[in-house]
C-alpha cells in the first residue's frame, strides 16, 4: 500500500490546480463494476481554505524535466521528489471511491523521462481503472504538452474530461517564464480532443465517447502583466471558440522566489472578480466588451455587473413585472435563480416590493434598479452608488468572501440548487 | 384553535386533512409536545385508509405531482411541515390547478423551502456519507441526518456501488437501508456493532492526511466551510475527527 509521505508530497504538489468539479458526465455502472458520474457532480468534503474534495486529485509523480519559473516542481527547485505506480493510484482510487470519500480521480504529473512516457503511463492508469477494476466514476486527466497525439486521444476515451492548463495568459509570459511550453502546445491538442469530442456527439457514438464532461483549463493570475480585460478576452475565446466548460483563475502565491516574479500575493479579490465575469459572460448573456476594456483591469469597488450597471443608468429602473428575463439578469444583486422566481411568480400575480422580499429576493442592491408595479425603492444615482459602495464593503468581509461562487446555467439547475455542483 | 394530531405517516397526514378540511383553524401536526392555549381542542386523529384515499385521489387529479412533493415535505424536520403541507393542498383545491410555480404565494414559499432543505441534505448526504469496511467486507455508514431521507439517497448508493453490500444507518431514527449486492431495503435497526476490516484503519489514515495535504494554507477561509459542510455533520466524517498532525 502507498505510504503516507509519499501520498502528502504528491497531493501538495497537485493542490494549486484549482479544478474541483466532478460535473458533465452521466457516465452509467457497467455490469459487476463499481461507480458511477453523477451529471452535477458531488462534493465530499471541504477543506479550512473553503474548496470541496470532490476528487482524488495527485500527481503521478513531481519530478519534471521542465523549468517553469513559478512552479514549486520546476527542474531546479530543491524539494522532495516522489513518483507512483499506476497500481498503487488505482487502488487508493478504489478504496477512497467505496468509502464514498470521492467522486472520482483527478489525475495529473510532472513530466518525467519524457512527455510521451510521461502521457504513457498516465494512459495505462486510467486504462487499468476502466478495464482491470471495471471503475465507473470520474476520472479527469491532465493532458501532458507535447505528447503523441495517438496517445492523447486514447486516453481520451477513458476518461470523463480532460485538461491543458493554459497557466499564463500571454505568449510573452510564457515564454519568460515557462520557456519550455508555447501557446500552440497548449491550444492544438485542445482543439483535436475538442473536434474528436464533436465528431463523436454528432456521430451519437455512446461507447467510449471521448471526453463526456468536455474540457478545462487554468490561468494564473497576477504573476504577469496581463489585465483582467485580456485575460477575458482569452476566456471568451476559449468559450467561444474551442468550447471549453470551465475556465478557473487561481490566484498567484508567492511559493516560488524569483526575480522575474512578483514578491506580493495578486489577492482573492481579483481573482473572485474574475469569476465573477466570467460567470456573466456564460450565464448571463453579457460580452466581454460590456464588462472591460481591453487593456483594463475590473473594478474592484463594485462587481461587475453592478459596475455595468452605473455605467448604463439610461436602461434602469426596469419595471420587475414587464422585464425580459434577459434584462431581469442584468439587474445587480438579482441573479439566476431570483429571475426564474419572479419571471414564474409574475405569471400569476403582479409583483410588489413586499411580495419580492418574502420570496427571499434580495433587494438590497436591486432595489435601486427597479421599479415594482411602477414604484422605485432605491436611491438616485449619486446616493445609490455611495450606498452601493458601502453595502459592497461590508459584505465582502476584506476580501474574505472572495472565494468561486456557483450559479447555475439554467432555470431548472437553479431550483435544485446546491453549491459546488458545476 | 382545532389542533389535530396525527401519527406522522402520510396516510396519518391525508386522514388529518380529510377531517380538517371544513374545520375553522384547523392545524395539523405531529408534534406531542406542542403548546396548547386554553381555547384550543386537540384531537388524535385516528388514521383511515379510505379516507386518506380519497384526499389523494382529489389531489391526484388537481396535479399528479403534489403527492411526491408532499411526500418529500412530510420527511422534514420541520415542525410545521403538516401545516404547511395542509395549506398547499387547500391552496390547490381552492386554484383547481397545479399552483407550483405560483411563487408569490405565501403557501408556496412555505412548501418549496421546507422542499428545498429536504433535497439540499439528500444531495449533501451523497457526498457527506462516509463508509467504512467490516471484517465480512459489508460497507457500513452511519449517520444522522436531520430529515428522514435514508431511502431516497439508498438507490444513488445502489447504482454506482455494483455488487458490493451495503449499510446506510440512520443512527438517530433507528433504521437502515440495507443491500445484499443485488437489491436493497428498509428495516429497523437499533445498534449496530461492527467489526472493521484489517485495512480499513489504513484507508481511514490515508484520507486523512491526503485531507491536510490539499488544503492552501495560505488562504484561510473556515466560515465557508462551515458553510458549505455544517459542524453537526461532521461526528461522522473520518478527516474531521482526530485529523492528521503531521
Amino acid at each position: 500500500m502507498l505510504d503516507a509521505t509519499t501520498l502528502q508530497i504528491l497531493t501538495e504538489s497537485a493542490k494549486y490546480d484549482v479544478s474541483c468539479s466532478s460535473s458533465g458526465s452521466k457516465r452509467a455502472n457497467r455490469e459487476g463494476g463499481l461507480g458511477n458520474a453523477s451529471v452535477g457532480g458531488i462534493c465530499h468534503s471541504f477543506t479550512p481554505d473553503g474548496r470541496c474534495i470532490s476528487l482524488l486529485k495527485i500527481l503521478m509523480s513531481n519530478e519534471c524535466l521542465y523549468d517553469c519559473e513559478y512552479c514549486p516542481n520546476r527542474r531546479s527547485a530543491d524539494v522532495k521528489r516522489a513518483r507512483i505506480t499506476p497500481e498503487d493510484i488505482c487502488n487508493l482510487t478504489i478504496n477512497f471511491y467505496k468509502r464514498n470519500y470521492i467522486e472520482g480521480l483527478f489525475l495529473s504529473s510532472a513530466v518525467f523521462d519524457s512527455p510521451n512516457r510521461t502521457m504513457e503511463l498516465l494512459t495505462e492508469t486510467v486504462m487499468r481503472l476502466r478495464k482491470v477494476y471495471n471503475f465507473n466514476g470520474y476520472i479527469h486527466l491532465k493532458g501532458i504538452p507535447y505528447a503523441d497525439e495517438t496517445l492523447v486521444m486514447k486516453a481520451a476515451r477513458y476518461v470523463d474530461r480532460m485538461s491543458y492548463n493554459i497557466e499564463l495568459p500571454s505568449e510573452k509570459s510564457l515564454k519568460l517564464l515557462a520557456p519550455q511550453k508555447t501557446k500552440d502546445s497548449l491550444i492544438q491538442p485542445m482543439k483535436k480532443l475538442q473536434s474528436a469530442l464533436i465528431y463523436d456527439k454528432e456521430n451519437k457514438i455512446k461507447r467510449d465517447r471521448v471526453i463526456p464532461a468536455g474540457q478545462t483549463t487554468q490561468m494564473i493570475v497576477g504573476a504577469s502583466p496581463e489585465s483582467d480585460g485580456h485575460i477575458l478576452r482569452l476566456t471568451e475565446y476559449l468559450y467561444r471558440n474551442i468550447g471549453l466548460k470551465r475556465v478557473y483563475y487561481s490566484s498567484y502565491i508567492p511559493v516560488v522566489k524569483s526575480d522575474l516574479l512578483p514578491s506580493d500575493p495578486a489577492g482573492l479579490l481579483r481573482e473572485h472578480r474574475l469569476y465573477q465575469a466570467d460567470w456573466l459572460i456564460r450565464f448571463y448573456g453579457f460580452d466581454v466588451n460590456e464588462l472591460c476594456g481591453e487593456g483594463e483591469n475590473l473594478d474592484a469597488d463594485y462587481d461587475p455587473k453592478c459596475a455595468w450597471a452605473l455605467k448604463n443608468m439610461h436602461l434602469f429602473p426596469v419595471e420587475i413585472n414587464k422585464a425580459p428575463l434577459e434584462m431581469l439578469l442584468r439587474v445587480p444583486g438579482i441573479g439566476a435563480r431570483s429571475a426564474y422566481k419572479i419571471v414564474n411568480a409574475r405569471r400569476f400575480a403582479s409583483l410588489d416590493f413586499d411580495n419580492l422580499a418574502k420570496m427571499r429576493i434580495v433587494l438590497k442592491r436591486a432595489r435601486h434598479f427597479i421599479t415594482c408595479k411602477g414604484k422605485f425603492y432605491g436611491s438616485e444615482a449619486n446616493a445609490a452608488r455611495a450606498q452601493l459602495l458601502i453595502d459592497e464593503k461590508s459584505s465582502s468581509d476584506g476580501g474574505q468572501e472572495n472565494e468561486q461562487l456557483s450559479l447555475f446555467s439554467t432555470p431548472s439547475e437553479a431550483l435544485s440548487a446546491l453549491t459546488g455542483e458545476l | 384553535m382545532n389542533v389535530f394530531i396525527t401519527d406522522g405517516t402520510s396516510e396519518g397526514f391525508y386522514t388529518a386533512v380529510f377531517n380538517a378540511y371544513r374545520k375553522k383553524d384547523a392545524v395539523i401536526t405531529s408534534r406531542r409536545d406542542m403548546q396548547l392555549s386554553f381555547d384550543t381542542t386537540a384531537q388524535n386523529v385516528e388514521t383511515d385508509a379510505d379516507k386518506a384515499l380519497r384526499v389523494r385521489t382529489k389531489l391526484d387529479k388537481i396535479d399528479r405531482f403534489a403527492a411526491g412533493d408532499i411526500d418529500l415535505a412530510l420527511r422534514s424536520n420541520d415542525s410545521l411541515k403538516e401545516q404547511a403541507a395542509f395549506e398547499y393542498i387547500k391552496l390547490l383545491v381552492e386554484k383547481g390547478r397545479p399552483v407550483r410555480r405560483m411563487l408569490s404565494l405565501p403557501a408556496v414559499i412555505e412548501m418549496t423551502e421546507i422542499i428545498h432543505r429536504v433535497k439540499g441534505e439528500i444531495h449533501n448526504m451523497k457526498g457527506f456519507l462516509r463508509f467504512m469496511e467490516s471484517d465480512s467486507g459489508v460497507m457500513y455508514a452511519p449517520y444522522s441526518p436531520d430529515n428522514d431521507i435514508t431511502d431516497l439517497i439508498a438507490p444513488h448508493f445502489k447504482a454506482r456501488m455494483g455488487a458490493q453490500k451495503f449499510v446506510i444507518h440512520d443512527i438517530k431514527r433507528k433504521k437502515a437501508a440495507l443491500c445484499d449486492g443485488k437489491s436493497w431495503f428498509m428495516a429497523e435497526v437499533g445498534d449496530a456493532e461492527i467489526y472493521l476490516s484489517e485495512y480499513e484503519k489504513a484507508f481511514e489514515k490515508l484520507w486523512k492526511k491526503y485531507y491536510a495535504s490539499v488544503n492552501i494554507k495560505e488562504r484561510p477561509h473556515e466560515k465557508q466551510m462551515k458553510g458549505y459542510m455544517p459542524v453537526r455533520y461532521w461526528k461522522f466524517l473520518p478527516e474531521k475527527n482526530n485529523p492528521s498532525t503531521d
